[in-house]
């Protein structure tokens, strides 16, 4: 059987202790990791319903339970296996959305970042839960 | 206000499963999925400001970082994120982060990954400060 703890604070006998505000606004919504190239897909994620591929290095990530607003947090890191690219996550022409989360993946061979599609994509949302 | 003292959460259901109630209180997450399960702060080098669930750093060669974990995670498919500080900020030496990659491919295994760290023209260079966090499942 189930329970619950209502519970303001939680308290370890040396580590100290947090509030459980904390626990809920601090733990991360949603988070994943991809192979972007192809047709991209999940190896783990959190809270990720789908993966829509709008072109090279552009990506919507659908959230399966809603965000509370469109003020949340987005981070993450991509790369692949190219000596000559490395690349970031990049969030111009980002699509903050309580649903979803749009961002681009570019790389920097040469002087001028151009989009594409990584192998391996890491991304993270921190905010509140509807 | 309610203060609960305890050195471990664990499921009833599932040891490794616990449900949160959303700030919304509409929807619920996952506390153990959540939760970041390591981080680091570093400087130039090897050397570690701040840290969780991290083992040791190892400057494995120009912008290439090693991160050993101390907790080891379930699989490869965890989530690092990272940010990386340049060493100037003059158009030719901003550093960026070239991801995990190393050698031929992505660099992540369940005990380590790699921070790779280079100008926008793609030549690898040190960054002054990297700062990681890492999300998904321990083993």
């Amino acid at each position: 059987m189930a329970g619950k703890i209502v519970a303001d604070t939680l308290e370890h006998s040396t580590a100290g202790s947090v509030d459980t505000q904390f626990v809920v606004n601090g733990s991360a919504k949603a988070w994943g990791h991809m192979n972007g190239s192809g047709t991209p897909a999940y190896g783990d994620s959190l809270n990720m319903a789908s993966i829509t591929d709008n072109g090279t290095g552009n990506y919507t990530q659908a959230f399966t339970s809603a965000l509370a607003n469109v003020s949340y947090s987005a981070s993450g890191t991509n790369g692949d296996g190219s000596a000559q690219t490395g690349g970031a996550i990049c969030n111009r022409s980002a699509v903050y959305a309580t649903g979803s989360y749009g961002f681009t993946t570019t790389f920097t061979t040469g002087s001028t970042p151009a989009a594409y599609d990584p192998s391996d994509v890491s991304t993270s949302i921190n905010g509140d839960l509807a | 206000m309610s203060t609960i003292l305890v050195n471990t959460l664990t499921g009833t259901s599932t040891a490794g499963s616990i449900t949160v109630t959303g700030e919304g209180n509409s929807t619920t997450t996952n506390l153990q999925k959540g939760l970041a399960k390591a981080y680091i702060n570093q400087d130039e080098g090897t050397s570690i400001i701040k840290s969780f669930n991290v083992a040791s750093l190892v400057d494995n060669a120009t912008g290439d970082y090693i991160v050993n974990l101390t907790n080891n995670m379930s699989d490869a498919n965890y989530i690092p994120t990272s940010a990386a500080v340049p060493h100037d900020f003059t158009a030719s030496s901003v550093s960026v982060l070239h991801g995990t990659r190393s050698g031929s491919g992505r660099d992540v295994d369940t005990d380590h990954f790699h921070q790779r760290t280079g100008k926008v023209s793609s030549s690898a260079v040190d960054s002054t400060s990297v700062r990681s966090t890492v999300h998904g499942d321990l083993a």
